[in-house]
């Protein structure tokens, strides 16, 4: 498993003050990779386009231009249904709001990604849902299995979206600002969790996070400011 | 507010147009109702012209009357009113003579420029122009060979005839006589009579051309022929039927004009105008009547007269014996007259010079030619045999045996010719083997001795019986009487003539006046309440606009719930914030209302088109016109804005309950106490209502009224109820599996798309319980109307237990016919040429009168009446939905006897219910008399007219005659030929003849019409509804955008979200055609279950099918718009 960023630039076009079209520039020539177990955080201040660089590694957003390669295959290159496939088996996500669907148990909102896809093999078992029941014990929410989202705390919400993101066993585990909604004993646990989950499944993590506390706890980290990157 | 109400202008103009649309529907169906009100009454102004009253009488009288008398100063004529117009209105069959194009039940009209002048305004010209005489050429006119007729142009297009065409009219002969009296004619050339006419113009069928004295809707086949023409031709001199009278100002309804021209009718009459004589004798005067027999009401006028007057009266009842036997002796065809001898005993004089003492009623006195032709004593026995006309105009002899008391001089009163009224044919007979009978004789019974009797005494009767005697043997409906004596001198002629005048009510008579105008636009308000009926049918519009209104509303009230949670937390009231919304409310729905004002009446114009095309076979008139009524438009617009002010009211009153909390996060549904104690209310009303509907179920089942359609379909509706209310409960309970045992070996996913759809349903329980309610309620209206949807199906065999009773045909004729057309004597003397072969054809007496059915939009007052035979009672038939007992012929009921003046009648269910408003027991009184209804058909084709008994027919109403109406039971193979028969065979009685079917189907037709437009404006409803959908879906993925993207970010791809928001659509709207389906089939099952039915299943089930396809286009719609959303934007959407 590898990720290589190369050259990237991002520009976003929008409309200026008196009214005339302009160009504006989030990302400018990134560059970067990460192998296999590596662990990566990413901080700057607000604007300088670090969510961006999330979306585009996570294939959410294409780049302006450069390259991106994930186990040396450019996602960007490939058709819309295909990449959808891609993005299940080979991306996970955690984002700032949980995103849980509300009407769904816990358990149920963790095994949502392994629906996306019509595939017999894979349910012959069912093992996504022991894997499932492992996550959610590994998260410490085996007792809240049956429960929906507006019965757990802002916590035990994130941890439950942290199950759901692993549940295809990701190469690339990709969380943006993770803990950024919770308290800090909370956030705490969180930080903690992922790391733990990072270093038994062996992904690539990437976070982003104004915490500079909880970026040091990463392998990595990488400060971005003005479009530009620069390895701390 | 303002800015508020500029802020969300969006979805204020949806609520205001929300409420334009339900103003629009429900103002517009009051709009139909006043519309076909006003042009009802258009109607009748138009075919009355300015007659506000017109006497129509059975018996012809004096012109003079009309012209003379009753306009003559001080006989209380009002002088508002013009002069009376005199008439004559007949109805009968019109052929054109050059291709043989028959036309039945027209009505034929003698008038004079005086009648068209009703039409016209001061300074017009005549309507008919002088077109009565002569001929139009196009170049001028010159005069016509043959008496000229006008027709209107309904009756041309019927007879598809041109100017200057010969056309036959054939119409019933008059007759003073009736026809069921013993010498009544009833041949075929004494009964039909047929003029040949010129056709010198026609006239188009509004105003003069229109004109006809009953309320009906449909055009009239309108003849006018001369006046002097038609009354020369009718043998009638200067006699008439009818006189019109009409108001100088023009104004109706004054209820006591009725009684000023009963009373100036009172003063005017003269006993000629009542076919009365009062003839001299030499101490006495007669009161005779050229009918033969005088009417009772008349004798007792008499009786009381000369009572006062202190008169010797005698009555006299002269009969015809058609053989006085004794002794082995016979003497043929002899005039008895039945008088109380003891009365004016001193007339007649025993040969021994003595005064015969009072008759027993087995006594009988003997004139001394008969006695001694005889050859009896005193004491012998005497047999009379006489015949007496039977119901089904047969000759019956009867036999009377007497001991004769004595024998009289033939002197005085004994031989006095005159007991015996005159009668055409025979009294004038030189020789009574020149007799013109219309009863069956025997000439070769005649003995030269019975000829010398005629020459020397004529009529004189040959014996004499008592008055009661006489009056039990010959009695009939016609009268008991030939004649009255009163005992006076000449002198008090003039004295008993104007008494008895003031004795008489010519209303006992039939000259009644009839306020024609008032009663027709009393009968414009119609049978049926369209206004109701079109509110009715709205009613699924009505309810969809007022539920997207409260939705639309609410989806603005949710958009603001912040701003309502802010108020609430710095101090404003939850009543202070209602207010706040319910002003808004107002305001919208004020402004809406009044843009709907404009949709109404383009919807009540948008209706009167469809009434005047599309569904023209409901009202069966294209004249109907848009009228708007102020009225209707200020109540249609409150009540509008009240039914959208509860909706309105009802969501702001809910948000009012959600904690402040929640309101400020912008959540509008969270659980709270109100929500559970509602979900268990919900659970009572789901399972009360299935338990009313088993529990009507089983009523049924019970009560024996198993097939009640109202029973089921109120079963069906409680199913309806329990299906959206265990669905309700449904979507709130919670799905995510509850197991303590979460083992790995089970699958915890939702496993498909279509269940994935199924549990996203569940996340906003409201908004999809509303689309489940609009989607069941628009099925079950759609099927359970469209069951009704009645296809005629031709050529399959007729059960006597059904809507056709078993007949294959059924005809009516313009002529009463008073042979029996099942035998063949009954065939030869009406000429027709073949037979009916096996054909059985049962008759009923018909009393003319206003359509009962759904085919006539005015109420009728006084509906068409059938008099029933014994044999059609004993036979049988026809489905009964309902009898006032538990006999098993329920024709039997018409035979009972209920209390004085009451007679029970048996009419169709869908007649008296909907346009006569009757239920079974309830009375519908006509004149005197009350039609209590003993029992109900079931759509049969008895839908206009109620059926009595013939007895109690012929008993109320003696002066019809005849068979008018005729069922035939006929192999159907054989029933074209046999309707081409009869019709041919009695063109000039015009017969027509019509399949059973056929006439079923013109019920039928009406009713599906009916049905049609309900499920038009139930589709329109839908069509709502469906916009109702596709913004609560639009909303829902819009809500849901970030889910949305979520999903897509871990890899769904936008089709499977496409799927999975179609399989959540899809998943209502089956659920809501499902409950409202097996609903309706349930409610219409007793219809579905009938063997009469034919169910058009195909195009219901083409309709379902629509109703998902429009509902799975507008989820296609919504998704489409929603998922053109980019992914970030969505996922970083606030």
């Amino acid at each position: 498993m590898s990720l290589k960023v190369k050259n990237v630039h991002k520009n976003f076009g929008s409309v200026s003050g008196k009214g005339f079209p302009s160009n504006i520039e989030v990302l400018r020539d990134v560059s970067f990779e990460m192998a296999q177990g590596q662990s990566l955080a990413i901080t700057g201040p607000s604007g300088s386009g670090k969510s961006t660089l999330l979306h585009l590694i996570g294939t959410l957003d294409f780049p302006s231009s450069g390259q991106i390669k994930i186990n040396e295959i450019d996602p960007f290159g490939i058709p819309e249904p295909q990449l959808a496939r891609f993005r299940n088996r080979v991306i996970g996500f955690i984002f700032q709001d949980h995103h849980l669907l509300p009407h769904y148990s816990a358990l149920e909102n963790v095994l949502m990604p392994t629906m996306a896809f019509k595939d017999r093999e894979s349910r012959k078992g069912f093992p996504a849902n022991r894997r499932a029941l492992d996550l959610l014990e590994r998260v410490g929410l085996s007792d809240r299995l049956s429960h929906r989202p507006a019965e757990l705390s802002g916590g035990e919400r994130q941890r439950v979206a942290v199950a759901r993101a692993l549940i295809n066993q990701p190469s690339l585990l990709l969380c943006d600002e993770p803990t950024g909604n919770l308290d800090r004993a909370t956030a705490e646990a969180v930080a903690s969790l992922l790391l733990e989950l990072h270093q038994s499944e062996q992904n690539i993590l990437i976070v982003v996070t104004h915490s500079l506390e909880l970026a040091g706890r990463f392998g990595r980290r990488f400060e971005l400011e003005g479009g530009t990157c620069a390895e701390v | 507010m303002r800015r508020s109400l500029i802020h969300f202008w969006r979805i204020h103009l949806a609520v205001s147009l929300g409420v334009a649309v339900a103003t629009a529907v429900l103002t517009g169906a009051l709009l139909v109702g006043n519309s076909v009100r006003g042009s009802l009454r258009e109607l009748t102004v138009d075919r009355l012209g300015r007659i506000d009253y017109a006497l129509v009488s059975e018996r012809f009288f004096p012109i003079a009357l009309a012209t003379d008398r009753l306009p003559e100063s001080g006989k209380g004529f009002p002088s508002y009113f013009d002069e009376p117009v005199p008439a004559i209105l007949l109805s009968g069959t019109a052929i054109a003579a050059n291709t043989n194009a028959r036309a039945s039940r027209i009505q034929i009209h003698g008038i004079d420029e005086r009648f068209a002048a009703l039409w016209n305004e001061p300074g017009d010209s005549n309507p008919l122009g002088s077109s009565l005489g002569e001929r139009e050429t196009g170049v001028g006119t010159r005069p016509t060979s043959t008496p000229s007729l006008v027709i209107n142009t309904a009756l041309q297009r019927e007879l598809n005839a041109e100017i200057g065409d010969p056309i036959l009219i054939s119409l019933e002969k008059q007759s003073d006589i009736h026809r069921e009296f013993l010498l009544g004619s009833r041949d075929r050339s004494d009964v039909v009579q047929t003029l040949r006419l010129t056709l010198t113009k026609v006239v188009e069928s509004y105003g003069i051309g229109r004109f006809g004295l009953q309320a009906r809707q449909s055009l009239p086949l309108n003849a006018y022929i001369s006046l002097p023409v038609l009354q020369n031709a009718l043998g009638q001199g200067e006699k008439i039927n009818a006189i019109f009278v009409a108001s100088r100002d023009g104004k109706v309804g004054k209820s006591e004009d009725v009684e000023t021209l009963q009373n100036a009718l009172k003063g005017a009459v003269r006993l000629e105008d009542l076919d009365l004589t009062l003839r001299e004798g030499e101490d006495y005067i007669s009161l005779e009547s050229t009918r033969f027999l005088l009417q009772p009401s008349i004798v007792e006028a008499a009786k009381r007269v000369a009572t006062e007057q202190g008169l010797q009266l005698l009555t006299v009842m002269t009969y015809l014996a058609n053989d006085i036997a004794a002794n082995g002796r016979s003497t043929p065809y002899s005039t008895i007259t039945a008088v109380d001898v003891g009365v004016d005993g001193d007339s007649l004089k025993l040969i021994d010079g003595s005064s015969p003492s009072s008759l027993a009623d087995d006594e009988i006195l003997l004139n001394q030619w008969t006695a001694e032709d005889l050859g009896v004593m005193v004491g012998d026995w005497v047999d009379l045999s006489y015949f007496v006309v039977t119901p089904r105009e047969k000759y019956v002899t009867q036999r009377a045996r007497f001991r004769l008391a004595g024998v009289v001089a033939l002197e005085g009163l004994a031989a006095d010719p005159t007991l015996t009224p005159k009668f055409p044919g025979v009294h004038d007979a030189g020789d009574m083997a020149e007799w013109n009978a219309p009863f069956p004789i025997k000439l070769n019974r005649i003995r030269s001795k019975d000829e010398a009797y005629w020459d020397k005494y004529g009529a004189t009767p040959k014996a004499f019986v008592s008055a009661s005697t006489g009056q039990r043997l010959w009695r009939s409906r016609f009268g008991e009487l030939t004649a009255v004596r009163i005992r006076t001198t000449q002198e008090d002629k003039g004295d008993f003539e104007q008494a008895l005048l003031a004795e008489i009510d010519p209303a006992q008579v039939g000259f009644v006046w009839n306020p024609v105008k008032a009663h027709g636009l009393k009968a414009a308000s119609g049978a049926t309440d369209f206004s109701m009926l079109f509110v009715g049918f709205s009613m699924f519009l009505i309810v969809s606009a007022a539920l997207l209104v409260g939705l639309l509303f609410r989806l603005g009230i949710e958009q603001r719930a912040g701003e309502i949670g802010i108020l609430l937390a710095i101090g404003y009231t939850v009543a202070a914030v209602r207010r706040r919304f319910i002003k808004e409310g107002l305001l919208l729905a004020g402004v809406g209302g009044i843009i709907g004002l404009g949709g109404a009446m383009i919807y009540a114009w948008l209706m009167m088109v469809g009434l005047r095309t599309w569904w023209v076979a409901a009202v069966g008139t294209a004249m109907l016109k848009l009228h708007i009524s102020f009225l209707s438009l200020v109540f249609g617009y409150f009540i509008s804005i009240a039914i959208v002010l509860f909706s309105i009211g009802w969501t702001v009153r809910q948000l009012g309950k959600m904690p402040i909390r929640s309101l400020l996060a912008g959540v509008t549904d969270e659980k709270t106490a109100s929500r559970s104690r509602r979900l268990i209310s919900t659970q009572i009303v789901a399972f009360v209502s299935v338990g009313l509907a088993c529990a009507l179920i089983v009523f049924g089942l019970v009560s024996g009224t198993g097939a009640s359609a109202g029973l089921f379909f109120g079963c069906g509706a409680f199913l309806l109820i329990s299906g959206l209310a265990f669905f309700s409960v449904w979507l709130r309970k919670d799905l995510s599996h509850r197991e303590k045992d979460f083992s790995p070996t089970k699958d915890f996913r939702p496993t498909s798309l279509w269940r994935m759809g199924a549990r996203n349903s569940t996340r906003r329980p409201n908004r999809s319980m509303l689309c489940v309610a609009l989607v069941g309620s628009a099925s079950f209206v759609i099927l359970a109307m469209g069951a009704f949807y009645t296809k005629t199906e031709y050529g399959k065999p007729l059960q006597k237990a059904s809507a056709t009773g078993g007949f294959a045909l059924v005809a009516e004729s313009d002529i009463p016919i008073h042979h029996d057309l099942n035998s063949e004597a009954g065939q030869f003397e009406l000429g027709l040429d073949e037979t009916v072969g096996d054909a059985k054809i049962t008759p009923f007496r018909l009393l003319p009168g206003e359509d009962a059915s759904c085919l006539n939009l005015y109420r009728p007052e006084k509906p068409r009446i059938l008099g029933v035979t014994r044999h059609f009672i004993e036979r049988g038939g026809f489905d009964f939905k309902a009898q006032s007992g538990t006999a098993e012929n329920p024709w039997q009921l018409l035979e009972q006897e209920l209390e004085p003046g009451v007679i029970p009648a048996i009419g169709d269910y869908n007649s008296t219910q909907w346009i006569l408003h009757l239920e079974l027991g309830e009375d519908l009184i006509i004149g005197d008399i009350k039609l209590r209804l003993v029992g109900l058909l079931r759509d049969s084709i008895f839908r206009s007219e109620l059926l009595i008994s013939e007895s109690n027919f012929t008993k109320h109403f003696p002066d019809q005659s005849g068979y008018q109406y005729f069922l035939i039971e006929s192999p159907p193979a054989q029933a074209d030929v046999l309707k081409g028969v009869l019709e041919e065979g009695l063109d000039d009685y015009g017969f027509d003849v019509t399949s059973t079917i056929e006439k079923l189907a013109n019920y039928q037709a009406v009713q599906n019409t009916y049905l049609s437009t309900f499920q038009t404006l139930g589709g329109l409803g839908l069509l709502l509804g469906t916009l109702g959908l596709a913004i609560l879906l639009l909303r829902n993925v819009i809500e849901r955008s970030r889910e949305l993207a979520t999903l897509r970010a871990f890899g769904f791809r936008r089709m499977t979200l496409v799927m999975m928001l179609l399989a959540e659509n899809g998943f209502l709207l089956v659920i809501g055609m499902l409950v409202g389906s097996v609903s309706a089939l349930i409610a219409v099952g007793p219809h579905i279950i009938s063997p009469d039915t034919t169910v058009p299943w195909l195009s219901l089930l083409m309709t379902l099918i629509l109703v998902f396809l429009v509902g799975i286009v507008a989820s296609v719609v919504s998704v489409f718009f929603a998922l053109r959303t980019p992914l970030l934007p969505a996922l970083k959407a606030e």
